[in-house]
């Protein structure tokens, strides 16, 4: 559905610039990822959460810095919160998840989480 | 996980003195969940900090940026390009992550801002209670669940002292004995034959760092 995008609060060329210093690896990835889905086992939270597609590593990678590369880093705040429950609450950074392409998939989750905390947007967990 | 408490302001006003540019570092892993380190606490403290460098009139540049986990390379070493502008670091994650980046950037003074308190468990929001002192030698299983190096005033491994006032320990009565507590435990759940064999006391002169290899690394690391 259509939403109005409002980017108060939100520096794109900021998110650009990260972007930019990992472009090559970043765009390497995004190509290479054949959907095999054979991270996906390698991921406990996949597994401890009755093999949800949503918590597959490729899908977290394609679903964070994949979209952050498609708008070259114009999104909104309710984007980067979206994405903030995506890298945070579906994974824990624990770099066990393995591909056999040799992506490196908890990089580019921490670099989701990098532009996000560069916007302000992180976990918090004083929340009651 | 680990549980810290943010040390004075005072102290880390005085450890960043005669430093010009100094970087505020947070850490995103067990000290953000304990409320004391994470990216929301080092924008707090560098707020203060730059109140208290006002009043005084001094003149200084701190800025902070949080990293995933300091003690993990692959995310500290995200610091690399910028570490080296400023003449000093200051740590918000535990000690283990304060001396992850003290070695990663050796030229650096890097000072910690909280002070590593324990192993615990979230009682509440803001509410950590000690659980563990890692030992290296767990004996909960003797003691029905209950540590005796944190939770004993001595840290006794075969019962209790001749002190025990009442239920409480000898050092204050509103702390309760350790080992009252393990008796009564394991009572209920009849097994207090546990408590009748004598362990070793534990070997804590001559330690020196614990490197652990899981089993099934081994081969990778040991070969
Ligand atoms: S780093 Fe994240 S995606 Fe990879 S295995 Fe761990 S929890 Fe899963
Ligand atoms: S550096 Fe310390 S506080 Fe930060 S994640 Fe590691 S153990 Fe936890
Ligand atoms: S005996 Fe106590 S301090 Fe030692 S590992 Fe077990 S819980 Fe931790
Ligand atoms: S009174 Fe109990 S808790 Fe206190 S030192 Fe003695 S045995 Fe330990």
């Amino acid at each position: 559905m259509f939403r109005k995008k409002n980017t108060a609060g939100v520096n794109s060329d900021e998110i650009r610039a990260i972007l930019d210093e990992k472009k090559a690896k970043m765009k390497l990835s995004l190509k290479a990822c054949a959907h095999c889905s054979l991270c996906a086992e390698s991921c406990f939270l996949f597994m401890g959460h009755n093999k949800d597609p949503k918590y597959m590593p490729s899908y977290k990678f394609l679903n964070s810095v994949g979209v952050l590369y498609k708008k070259k880093g114009n999104v909104d705040k309710q984007d980067l919160g979206e994405m903030r429950d995506l890298v945070w609450e579906r994974c824990v950074l624990c770099t066990r998840c393995y591909c056999p392409i040799g992506i490196d998939i908890p990089d580019m989750l921490a670099l989701a989480r990098r532009i996000c905390r560069s916007q302000g947007v992180y976990p918090q967990y004083d929340r009651e | 996980m680990v549980k810290a408490e943010r040390k004075p302001v005072q102290e880390i006003f005085d450890a960043i003195n005669g430093y010009g540019k100094v970087l505020n570092v947070g850490c995103g892993g067990c000290v953000s969940v304990c409320l004391v380190g994470g990216q929301k606490e080092v924008n707090a403290l560098n707020a203060e900090l730059k109140v208290h460098l006002e009043k005084a009139g001094i003149r200084k540049r701190i800025d902070g940026y949080t990293v995933e986990r300091q003690c993990n390379e692959s995310f500290l070493k995200e610091l690399d390009s910028k570490a080296p502008e400023y003449d000093c670091l200051v740590s918000m994650a535990c000690g283990a992550g304060v001396q992850h980046m003290a070695q990663r950037f050796s030229k650096i003074p890097v000072h910690p801002v909280v002070n590593t308190v324990s192993i615990g468990i979230d009682k509440d929001l803001g509410m950590y209670e000690e659980r563990c002192r890692a030992c290296g030698h767990c004996v909960l299983g003797y003691t029905g669940g209950i540590c005796p190096v944190t939770r004993c005033a001595k840290g006794l491994f075969n019962g209790p002292c001749g002190g025990t006032n009442g239920d409480n320990c000898e050092i204050s009565n509103e702390i309760p004995c350790a080992w009252l507590d393990i008796y009564k435990r394991l009572k209920n759940q009849d097994r207090l034959g546990d408590i009748l064999k004598v362990r070793p006391h534990m070997e804590w002169q001559n330690q020196s760092p614990r490197t652990i290899i899981q089993e099934p690394y081994e081969r990778r690391y040991l070969a």
